[in-house]
């Protein structure tokens, strides 16, 4: 791995990208993260490019058009008598 | 006998019309990521409709609905649809892969950043939709529900009835696996020179 040489925290940072973006360090970590990002200017291109990678993922995965003969049996299943089990 | 409690009150049956109905969309899209397949995936859409719909009056409201009902949707999948299909079980990780292989594919030429994400941007939904579904189920289905659902790792946990370890693990390698099935989608599409073999 080419790990950007700009400092000891490079190391450390990268390691934990993945935690950090997902918003799963705790306050402190997250917060050295952020100084370190911010003065380090390798680490910030990665961060950012695989922020922007989790941004695409979530945008272009969804917005399946639900059939509507399913949209309809599911409605139907509101309107039905108790069943039996 | 049991009844379908919902059915019987109309208070509760409103609550479900209001607060479940309108993530129809969400959860058919998670079904065909995790079935990748359009009849299945309606098949395991309507289970979990109609176990939600039974089970709804134990919900208690107030708590992450949503998870709730991923929790039923990826119990749907693997009790009927995995059993049916015997996919096998894949254990072995993509352990070979870098985990800035997309950045140093895209990125390592000294462009610019917004150069490398221009080619992510450029993809078409359906090449994505297809990378993810490539990777094997012991990846995809943690990297949907962080990446596409937005989960986090504990909820992810709790839906999938996994140790939170071993959900980070599945994360970070499915992950890179699908940094390695995004390139190869980008290379087959034309969109990167396939010139860093």
């Amino acid at each position: 791995m080419t790990t950007p040489d700009c400092g000891p925290n490079c190391m450390e940072t990268l390691r934990e990208i993945e935690s950090f973006l997902d918003g799963e360090l705790d306050v402190t970590v997250q917060q050295q993260i952020e100084v370190h990002l911010s003065d380090c200017n390798p680490c910030m291109q990665r961060a950012e490019f695989r922020r922007h990678v989790k941004v695409m993922i979530r945008s272009k995965c969804t917005g399946d058009t639900v059939p509507s003969a399913l949209e309809q049996r599911i409605r139907s299943l509101l309107d039905e008598p108790p069943v039996v089990q | 006998m049991a009844q379908t409690a919902a059915a019987e009150d109309p208070a509760l049956r409103e609550r479900f019309e209001r607060d479940v109905l309108p993530l129809l969309p969400s959860l058919y899209a998670a079904a065909l990521r995790m079935t990748r397949n359009p009849a299945d995936a309606e098949d395991v859409v309507q289970d979990t409709y109609l176990r939600a719909y039974r089970g709804f009056s134990s919900f208690q409201e107030g708590t992450n609905l949503k998870a709730w009902l991923y929790r039923i949707l990826t119990n749907s999948y693997i009790n009927t649809y995995r059993k049916k299909q015997r996919e096998p079980q894949t254990v072995d990780g993509p352990d070979d892969i870098d985990e800035w292989y997309l950045y140093d594919r895209l990125g390592g030429r000294n462009v610019e950043l917004s150069a490398e994400t221009e080619v992510l941007d450029r993809m078409p939904d359906q090449a994505v939709k297809d990378a993810l579904e490539s990777l094997p189920e012991n990846f995809r289905l943690p990297v949907l529900l962080a990446d596409v659902e937005g989960f986090s790792y504990k909820e992810i946990a709790e839906i999938m009835d996994t140790p939170i370890g071993t959900v980070m693990s599945r994360l970070h390698r499915g992950r890179k696996a699908l940094q390695k099935a995004l390139w190869d989608t980008a290379k087959e599409r034309g969109l990167v020179d396939d010139d860093d073999a």
